[in-house]
């Protein structure tokens, strides 16, 4: 509630106490009363169920037709990420479309080696993305650390510090491959449908190229 | 502006301090994929030491897998017969082609001309097919060997050449006309990012970025090392437009200016190549390579400085390590942008945010040569 | 067709440098020769070896007098087993560019007979040999060649060769909590596996024995 002094220009904003409402009765106990029964009520016809699934289902045809990917670049293998968006490979397509803020994308795209200094920095970018989210290592040194799998500064894989759905072996793999790890990704996502990534880190691998 | 960045073109953080929307201060932090490289190839052969240098930079590989064959030939004392120089000019001035449209490709979203990227990567797909068949893959090659090179120019592949290039120039002509009669492009480059020629040189920057200031300094012609005195090509020189020396426009236009270049040499080459264009050696044949000593002894050492499209790089390797020679004992590379990459955030000051990504890509970072 | 430095420009440089720096530091520890490569043309480069007490001498009189102006490279090489003068060493590389500031709407036009004297380009080594120890040291080039900075920072982060003089050392490549004392490239710091190594001289597996079974490449 607030109100004007003579001064115009001036307001003051009285802190409500907790529970309190802007409206004219309490319309809470209302509110949880109706969806209460609601809610019963659906449960009982079956309908939620019905709705539940049906909703699963089309939030996963959406969620995975147009899956957002994180633009990180690290090594060479971003290059490779890159030209799958060009017209020659056109990831697009699939709609597969580079978001700049890990908050808005699906997918977190490891292309290049992690170092110890980037680490932390991944397992944020990991933890910033809500889910559903999947991951996806792309390129020998996010596997297992590639060629520098016996440097000093880099992890043997991206998968020691966050959960990997797809595997992508080459060095660095060419365009068409990443848009076969998108399409493994898409059966992957069909077959564990929203399931919260820190649930997955036991699950088989799925590795491009493996038959 | 953190690791996570499209527009850092790469790993690294710039810390800018602002005023407003002035920039103030910067501080540049690299490292983030600082892989050691150094430090692994004391346990290589210096045969295996090669994909480890396509890897550097990973935008151009062939000529850092080139530079650093230059220094294991000074160390090894090998010879390297003339067909194979000239494959490895022209395989590394397509791959300067392919560079300099990656960089294009790349700068063009920067400045916010999101068709250039699809432009300039559909053009660089004609030249990465081309490396494909001297090397094998679209972006790690290993194709140099110390002596020559690991396989000869395929049947046909000189007419592939002749016939894209040509192509390429027209291309390059709408490009130019696109983009030098676009008025955000000039009003976007021009004026911003001035850095004279001896503070660059004094800072260590080299390559395109200083010729774009009025200097005629090219290690091709300086510290010469292929068959460039044989071919038929002029370094590219922009005339700086200020006392401030040069701008990002110029650094684009020396780089344009480049590309036609390589395109010169490329076609020139192959029209002098000993041997002729149209033939092809077996592996190992005497026209391509000549067999290297593998060992190299205690104490010896070699240098290369070799024209990369960022800059000068060198490595310098010491021979005889681990008491049997066939390892290097000591590895060094030096990478252009490592000094660049300080030199530009230095530059910043003075600008607007928004010309951070313009003079930033301007200049052609590529991280993975940084961190090595 | 460009024309590319001679031969005989490179040599005549060459030993003009020679002169010049025996002229002015000869006798005094510091031993200067013109080596050839073995690469490409085979040119010629100028190479120093010079006691750490008299760098600072001879980088200031090769900035100014000698018109060297480009710091390129700085390494650092860490010898264990090496003879008790040379623990360590530490090798510049540094060219001097024909660079000068243009007037606007000008630039240099390729003429490369017309050069002589300190316009040639050429290349120079110096080589700093340090005593064994824990803590080698080289005065700082920082204040002479801006672009010495960040090659001493990245010669200390991973060899360990401390700067006498360098302000704002920090680490460049390394991540910024490596231990102090950490310094990957000193030979005791072996790589990760690095006792499969032997096994890299036999890729085929030709002479992997019995008791190798189970054992990953």
């Amino acid at each position: 509630m607030c109100s004007e002094s003579e001064d115009a220009f001036t307001f003051e904003v009285e802190f409500m106490a907790e529970g309190d409402n802007f409206a004219a009765f309490n319309s809470r106990a209302l509110v949880e009363m109706v969806g209460g029964v609601t809610d019963e009520a659906l449960k009982a016809t079956r309908i939620k169920q019905f709705l539940s699934v049906l909703a699963g289902r089309y939030f996963n045809w959406a969620g995975r037709k147009s899956l957002f990917t994180l633009h990180l670049g690290i090594k060479c293998c971003a290059i490779e990420m890159a030209a799958a968006a060009t017209p020659r490979f056109d990831g697009d397509r699939f709609g597969v479309l580079f978001r700049s803020s890990p908050r808005q994308s699906d997918v977190l795209l490891i292309n290049g080696p992690i170092s110890k200094k980037f680490a932390d920095k991944v397992v944020r970018l990991w933890e910033q993305m809500p889910e559903p989210k999947y991951c996806i290592a792309m390129g020998e040194c996010a596997i297992s650390g590639g060629p520098y799998f016996q440097s000093y500064n880099i992890l043997e894989g991206v998968d020691t510090v966050i959960p990997v759905d797809v595997y992508i072996p080459g060095c660095p793999p060419r365009p068409e491959a990443l848009i076969d790890g998108f399409g493994l990704l898409r059966e992957k996502i069909i077959r564990i449908g929203a399931a919260p990534s820190a649930e997955r880190a036991s699950d088989k691998p799925v590795i491009v190229g493996e038959d | 502006m953190g690791p996570q960045h499209p527009m850092t073109h790469g790993l690294w953080t710039l810390r800018v301090k602002v005023d407003g929307e002035t920039v103030v201060d910067t501080e540049a932090e690299l490292g983030y994929i600082h892989r050691g490289v150094e430090k692994i190839c004391e346990a290589r052969d210096f045969t295996q030491i090669t994909p480890y240098c396509d890897r550097l930079c990973y935008v151009s590989a062939m000529t850092w897998a080139n530079s650093y064959i230059y220094a294991a030939e000074d160390l090894l004392e090998a010879d390297v017969p003339a067909r194979a120089e000239y494959i490895r000019l022209i395989s590394a001035e397509i791959q300067r082609l392919a560079s300099h449209l990656m960089w294009l490709g790349a700068f063009g979203p920067d400045i916010g001309n999101l068709t250039l990227m699809t432009w300039c990567m559909r053009d660089r797909e004609m030249f990465l097919d081309l490396l494909q068949e001297l090397g094998g893959s679209r972006m790690h090659y290993n194709y140099p060997r110390i002596g020559g090179v690991k396989r000869d120019m395929p049947i046909g592949f000189a007419d592939r050449v002749i016939a894209k290039t040509k192509l390429f120039e027209k291309r390059l002509d709408e490009y130019e006309m696109m983009l030098d009669e676009s008025t955000i492009w000039l009003v976007r480059l021009q004026g911003v990012g001035y850095s004279t020629a001896e503070s660059m040189v004094d800072a260590g920057v080299s390559g395109p970025n200083v010729r774009a200031a009025g200097v005629n300094y090219d290690v091709r012609w300086a510290h010469p090392y292929s068959v460039y005195d044989e071919i038929d090509w002029e370094p590219s020189v922009e005339k700086p437009t200020s006392v401030k020396g040069a701008d990002c426009y110029d650094r684009y236009r020396v780089r344009m200016e480049e590309m036609r270049q390589s395109c010169r040499m490329v076609l020139d080459a192959l029209n002098k190549i000993p041997g002729g264009k149209n033939t092809n050696y077996a592996n190992g044949d005497e026209m391509i390579y000549t067999k290297a000593p593998t060992r190299a002894p205690e104490g010896a050492t070699g240098f290369s400085n070799y024209e990369c499209t960022r800059g000068a790089s060198q490595f310098y390797i010491k021979g005889g390590g681990e008491g049997r020679g066939k390892n290097p004992y000591r590895v060094s590379i030096r990478s252009p942008m490592f000094l660049t990459i300080p030199y530009v955030a230095k530059t910043m000051i003075g600008y607007k945010i928004a010309d951070i990504p313009a003079i930033m890509g301007s200049f052609d970072p590529c991280i993975g040569e940084t961190d090595r | 067709m460009v024309g590319s430095i001679t031969p005989e420009q490179n040599a005549t440089a060459a030993e003009a440098c020679l002169a010049a720096i025996n002229d002015r530091f000869g006798g005094s520890g510091i031993e200067t020769s013109v080596l050839n490569h073995s690469n490409a043309k085979k040119y010629a480069f100028v190479r120093i070896v010079c006691p750490p007490q008299h760098w600072i001498a001879v980088s200031k009189w090769m900035k100014y007098d000698l018109d060297v102006n480009y710091c390129s490279m700085v390494t650092g090489t860490h010898f264990p087993d090496g003879s008790p003068e040379r623990g360590w060493e530490v090798a510049y590389h540094f060219l001097r560019q024909p660079v000068r500031n243009q007037t606007p709407n000008t630039c240099t036009v390729h003429d490369v007979e017309g050069l002589s004297g300190m316009d040639i380009p050429m290349e120079f080594e110096v080589l700093i040999p340090l005593p064994h120890g824990d803590s080698p040291t080289v005065p700082s080039i920082q204040s002479i060649w801006v672009g010495a900075d960040w090659n001493e920072k990245e010669t200390w982060d991973l060899v360990g060769i401390k700067f006498e003089g360098h302000v704002n050392m920090h680490r460049v490549l390394n991540p910024n909590d490596s231990p102090e004392g950490f310094h990957p490239l000193q030979k005791q710091h072996k790589l990760r596996y690095h006792d499969y190594n032997e096994m890299y001289d036999d890729p085929q597996g030709f002479m992997r024995k019995p008791a190798d079974e189970g054992r990953v490449k």
